[in-house]
């Protein structure tokens, strides 16, 4: 339901017996599920717009088993989707239903923490979250900050390449892997990166980091940890116009500064978390920054207070700064619950990723306010202002006919939108089948024909997460994406339909 | 000036040859890698900023464009490269410092040259122009060929733009001494990394460690009351960390094979032979005439890898990749490059 | 999540209860992370999204079987997910109606029924408790160790002071608690009576319905609450100005009567008023801090101040959505608490889950008393009875009601 049926791209016809024989011999019962009331539950992510029972779902408990998994379903030509903790946003662990789904659930010890290194060598199922929380007794922490941090997975948020509202200062995940163990298809180990800075060869884990588990399986983390900034405080300010707030961004960043994080929320998304979190935001204002200054507290002081100058000459029409740490978490609870919150006011939603250039934020609003009243759909809009990375939420109830429908298509009209601004159509939540088809708008038949190269070469016989991350020109035909796109057109020698 | 289209065409009609082109921008790394190959193929021609708004905080390039314009541009807004590239030469390109991959001594605390890559336009092997990546602060669509492209010595592909992550200049700079031997260096050095101090670089060299601090000037003055040592004045400094990022510091100005290791910041010292060590122990630079096995295993042994940098036998001097991993490599280059155009054995004697 | 209920269930009280609960969850699975058996086992079925999607099939005209049933009896009900749930999903409530549903399609081997009724009489009912425990002492030797472990030495009991003010309040004497810690109840008369309350309690009140309503006995359970509403409501009436609960698996149960009876037409209102007077210990004490902290500080003062882990019980954190009162009493009275990670895990306990689920209760009783006593306190504070006795059963370290801590302070 809801989008367009997802084609099958390859297509595979597994005998589920001979599968679940081979797979029981190398798993032990309890990392085995295939009758469909253990696997239904599986069937969706964090998307649950998309649905799809896979044939059985495996749960390894170490590296060995993966391997193992990995050489039957190869053999067997059996597909494989990986899954994290499943709180992807855009299907990327919707199941394949002539495939595996592969849990890396159990697999979640943190196995060494080196602090004077500053490294922690973690399992793949081991909890954003838990890595920074681990880590604070020494005073280090895990960087990225994904909303769903508390209980998304680091392997996951290597398949997506996750960010969080303070990567505009410490990176996205790929700045902050040194190295992974890496199962292939047809079930290699490699060590991709390495504990030094720099590793031989071409960067093959920049290319791993955010592949959506189309190249193969991370069965073991090393990240860098980063010093626990001695102090951070978080400035909220109000505007009165969209307009404003988007310009207090670029005057900021124009300033020199670079703020640990730079969020903003509109009128709608404001109104809708603070029912849950009261964090005190201000109800009437058109949009809110949240601007937060780390390091020590002599540099907060003298960032926060430049920081205040620039809103106030940005036109805020209120600033207030958190007074103490529990008040930072909550102006900020209120942004990282946001997505889920608005299931409080609506029964769904469907959540947006483009990444736009800063300049044209106003620009972009309001073609989304006008898409909004043309659908006749209400969306709140929260952003990552500071790197340019808009969420807006299409609200709608997935129980009255058509609704879904009229969501996808008003979220693929943002997307196109976000491509003519000149930005991407996901800047952290990845394709997946979600925006699949609008990668026909935004890359070129070479381009793509070039990313079937790779995964091919890492995976020859299309196997893992088929249908995910990059369409087929045959798909893009179908989809009817003949745009224009710079100057030519699109697909020349397709046949249309 | 030459454009993409007339490139295109050339790398076509050379595939169709079956001639190697051997890309090449200012040739400041000429000295580098296992062989040089081909017919040369220059990059200058293509030159000059597409797209800087300071406030986007990203500079779009063409791959030909000198490095020393670039930041000069970006000095103009008060931005910079924070990656810090080395200049090896008047002539270095930014398409160069991209495809190199070298990061000098602002790396161990900003990242390095492949993670403020945001986008790339490039001509395949089969002469087709394609662009990966954007102009946005964050892209996860499609896989991140982008970043893939630093550090590949063009051995995939034919860079013609970049877009890359541009920093604002630190608010205050400065450089502190301590007289200490190595160990005590690394040691002190990485339990100052795991504390909240503006550390932007560090290099131990010869009984004395310097270190770099960068950021607000409350912040760097803190830290220099914090952690004491000598403050080296501003001239001496930026001439310092400058000949050690150019590599023209008098420790690489001999003649004997220059080796670069890239291991675990904490790795005891290798005493291998005569040594500088950046990056906080990450980088060890070692000038000595040794055989490439005791290197690579000793690099191996600390995490990481060596790599014969200069003078020697260069093809020996690289540290050879896991089976698996390198049967990767051929089959990514195929991807790319088909008939082989491209920057063949440049980067390791089998691919 | 879309969901379409099928014909058996839809338009009843509890389809419709059920189906408002289901639309509000947006499969976020934020709930994972803090779900103690998700953190053990690792598997979707044993988290609270995997949970509702099981009980969401069955809702959905799908027939359960024992490994539904099974990942339902795993939950504990310690309701850390609704705490985490950003969407307001009562998993509680959902999971309640779906146990029963499930029991109803599954049933239980004989055996394992008559267990399931045992253990919901026994321990509902002092009268058969006392005795029991008597037998189990004098054949612990015999008992499975889990069970064995659980008996708790003899514990006195202690004066309670005779009624003597105007203002009172009504203490629920509970099915096992006056057993097994009579000091509890005793214990907090005599600091309410320090303040000017006096503590009563009620003839024919007894146990709150929690065993029997959990074990989905859900009908005795209820006849429990009404016996206990019949008992409380005239003193209520007559001036008692509220019901003190001192055990919060209670707590968390009496102020949910107006729920569980909300469909019950001659019960519903009376039900209400009940859970209405309701409160926990904290928040009566909480709001009598004008009168007691000044006790509290003449005692301190001068004294050094000694160390205490606290363990806040699932029924209070979660299920009541109390934080941070009964802690601030304990500073206010001389302690500092130690840190523990993970505060917001169960200990294992769950009312009877420790029996019926031994292996998966005993994995996170280790990771509690791990987490409470790794600064080495001095003793360990608590605020539910089962807590109490469970993680006394890990450790050697001793583990008391707050109010007992408390009440030592202030006698002392």
């Amino acid at each position: 339901m809801g989008k367009p049926e997802v084609l099958p791209d390859p297509q595979f016809q597994v005998d589920r017996h001979e599968l679940v024989r081979r797979l029981a011999a190398v798993l032990p019962a309890t990392s085995l599920l295939y009758s469909t009331e253990d696997t239904k539950p599986y069937e969706c992510d964090g998307l649950s717009a998309f649905r799809k029972v896979p044939l059985a779902v495996v749960l390894p408990e170490n590296e060995a088993q993966v391997q193992a998994v990995m050489r039957v379903c190869h053999e067997l030509k059996v597909p494989v989707v990986a899954r994290g903790a499943g709180t992807g946003l855009s299907g990327g662990a919707l199941p394949h239903e002539q495939g595996v789904t592969l849990g890396l659930s159990k697999m979640k010890s943190i196995l060494d923490i080196d602090p004077v290194a500053r490294t922690a060598k973690v399992q793949p199922g081991v909890r954003n979250l838990a890595i920074s929380e681990a880590t604070a007794p020494h005073g280090l922490y895990y960087a990225p900050d994904p909303s769903s941090q508390i209980a998304c997975s680091i392997g996951g948020n290597i398949a997506e390449n996750s960010g969080g509202v303070h990567c505009l200062k410490y990176g996205l995940t790929v700045h902050n892997v040194l190295k992974v163990r890496f199962v292939t298809i047809e079930g290699e180990v490699m060590e991709l990166g390495s504990e030094g800075l720099d590793s031989a060869g071409l960067d093959l884990l920049a290319l791993v980091i955010g592949s959506e588990g189309l190249l193969g399986v991370v069965t073991e983390v090393t990240v860098k940890l980063l010093p626990k900034p001695q102090l951070a405080r978080v400035v909220l300010a109000a505007f009165d116009s969209l307009e404003k707030a988007g310009q207090a961004v670029a005057n900021i960043i124009g300033a020199g500064i670079i703020p640990a994080g730079l969020e903003m929320m509109d009128k709608l998304a404001t109104q809708a978390v603070e029912q849950f979190v009261h964090a005190g935001y201000p109800l009437d204002a058109e949009a809110i920054l949240l601007c937060e200054s780390d390091g020590t507290p002599e540099e907060v002081a003298a960032e926060i207070e430049r920081m205040e100058a620039v809103m106030r000459a940005s036109g805020a029409t209120q600033i207030r700064l958190s007074k103490d740490e529990a008040e930072r978490l909550r102006f900020w609870s209120g942004r990282k619950a946001a997505f889920p919150a608005v299931g409080r006011i609506m029964p769904d939603y469907y959540c947006m990723d483009g990444t736009i250039p800063k300049r044209k934020l106003a620009e972009v609003l309001e073609g989304i306010d006008r898409l909004s009243k043309e659908f006749g759909l209400r969306c709140p809009n929260v952003f990552h202002a500071g790197d340019g990375n808009l969420h807006p939420l299409i609200m709608f109830d997935a129980n009255v006919p058509g609704q879904s429908d009229l969501a996808a298509k008003f979220g693929s009209r943002i997307l196109t939108l976000c491509i003519e601004a000149g930005g991407t159509i996901t800047g952290e939540h990845g394709v997946g089948v979600e925006k699949i088809n609008e990668m026909c708008v935004q890359f070129r038949p070479d381009e793509l024909e070039t990313f079937r190269a790779v995964k091919t070469a890492f995976d020859a016989h299309g196997l893992l997460n088929p249908g995910k991350a990059v369409p087929t020109l045959n798909r893009c035909a179908e989809f009817g994406m003949m745009h224009v796109h710079r100057g030519e057109e699109r697909f020349p020698d397709l046949p249309r339909f | 000036m030459a454009d993409v289209e007339h490139w295109a065409e050339a790398v076509r009609a050379a595939a169709a040859a079956k001639r190697t082109l051997r890309i090449r921008g200012g040739g400041t790394k000429d000295f580098y890698g296992v062989a040089l190959e081909g017919d040369v193929f220059e990059t200058t021609g293509y030159s000059g900023v597409v797209d800087h708004d300071p406030s986007e905080l990203v500079l779009t390039v063409r791959a030909g464009t000198r490095l020393s314009e670039v930041e000069k541009t970006l000095a103009d807004a008060n931005q910079m490269l924070a990656f810090e590239p080395p200049r090896l030469g008047d002539n270095a390109t930014i398409g160069g410092a991209v495809v190199s991959g070298f990061s000098g001594p602002r790396r161990v605390a900003a990242g390095s040259a492949r993670d403020f890559v945001l986008g790339v336009r490039v001509i395949d092997g089969q002469g087709r122009d394609l662009s990966f990546g954007g102009r946005v602060m964050k892209n996860v669509a499609g896989y991140d060929l982008s970043r893939l492209m630093a550090g590949s010595f063009g051995t995939l592909s034919l860079l013609t733009e970049v877009s890359l992550k541009v920093l604002p200049r630190p608010e205050a700079e400065s450089t502190l001494a301590f007289p200490m031997l190595e160990s005590e260096a690394l040691d002190r050095i990485n339990r100052w990394a795991a504390q909240p101090l503006p550390l932007s670089a560090s290099c131990h060299f010869d009984g004395k460690l310097w270190v770099r601090l960068s950021g607000a000037t409350a912040a760097v003055e803190t830290a220099e009351v914090r952690m004491g040592g000598e403050v080296i004045g501003k001239e001496e400094a930026d001439a310092f960390w400058t000949s050690v990022r150019d590599l023209r510091h008098e420790f690489f100005t001999g003649s004997t094979p220059l080796w670069r290791l890239s291991v675990r910041s904490t790795a005891a010292p290798l005493s291998l032979g005569p040594q500088m060590a950046e990056w906080h122990g990450a980088l060890r630079w070692i000038a000595a005439d040794l055989p490439a096995d005791k290197v690579h295993a000793a690099a191996a042994a600390a995490g990481g890898h060596a790599t014969l940098y200069r003078g020697g036998a260069k093809a020996a001097g690289i540290q050879r990749l896991a089976p698996p991993v390198l049967a990767l490599h051929k089959r990514l280059k195929q991807a790319f490059d088909p008939a082989g155009v491209f920057g063949v054995h440049r980067i390791h004697p089998e691919f | 999540m879309e969901t379409h209920l099928a014909d058996f269930i839809k338009g009843t009280a509890e389809g419709d209860e059920a189906e408002s609960i289901l639309r509000r969850c947006v499969h976020c699975g934020f709930c994972t992370a803090t779900c103690p058996t998700y953190q053990l086992l690792g598997d979707e079925l044993d988290g609270p999204r995997g949970r509702i999607y099981l009980i969401k099939q069955v809702l959905e005209g799908t027939k359960a079987t024992e490994k539904t049933q099974l990942h339902l009896d795993r939950c504990l009900t310690c309701r850390s997910c609704e705490t985490t749930c950003p969407s307001g999903v009562q998993y509680g409530r959902l999971v309640d109606i779906g146990r029963k549903i499930v029991e109803e399609q599954v049933g239980r081997p004989f055996a394992k029924s008559v267990e399931r009724k045992a253990m919901a009489t026994v321990f509902s009912s002092p009268s058969l408790f006392r005795p029991a425990l008597s037998a189990g002492r004098a054949m612990s030797g015999l008992l499975p160790e889990a069970l064995r472990k659980k008996i708790p030495a003899v514990s006195a009991g202690s004066a309670w002071p005779a009624p003597r003010h105007k203002r009172r309040m009504i203490v629920l004497d509970g099915c096992v608690q006056p057993t097994l810690a009579p000091n509890i109840n005793a214990a907090t008369a005599r600091v309410l009576d320090r303040i000017g309350i006096s503590l009563v309690r009620a003839e024919n009140a007894g146990c709150c319905g929690a065993v029997a309503f959990h074990l989905n006995y859900q009908e005795d359970g209820r006849a429990h609450m009404r016996r206990n509403i019949e008992a409380w409501e005239k003193m209520l009436i007559d001036g008692a100005e509220a019901v003190v609960m001192t055990a919060s698996g209670c707590g968390s149960t009496v102020k949910e009567y107006a729920h569980h009876l909300a469909h019950d037409q001659a019960w519903a209102v009376r039900a209400q008023r009940v859970s209405d007077a309701t409160l926990d210990l904290s928040e009566i004490l909480a709001g009598e801090t004008a009168a007691l902290v000044p006790l509290l500080e003449a005692k301190v003062q001068g004294k050094p101040r000694r160390r205490l882990a606290y363990h806040s019980p699932c029924s209070l954190q979660h299920g009541q959505q109390i934080r941070g009162k009964a802690e601030a009493l304990l500073v206010a009275a001389g302690f500092d608490l130690t840190p523990v990670p993970d505060g917001h895990l169960c200990c294992g306990s769950a009312g009877t889950y420790s029996l019926l689920q031994p292996e998966l209760s005993q994995q996170l009783l280790a990771n509690k008393v791990k987490a409470l006593t790794g600064s080495s306190p001095e003793g360990i504070a608590t605020a539910n009875i089962g807590c109490l006795t469970h993680i006394q059963s890990g450790t050697a370290v001793r583990v008391r009601h707050w109010v007992e801590w408390l009440d030592d302070e202030l006698g002392a």
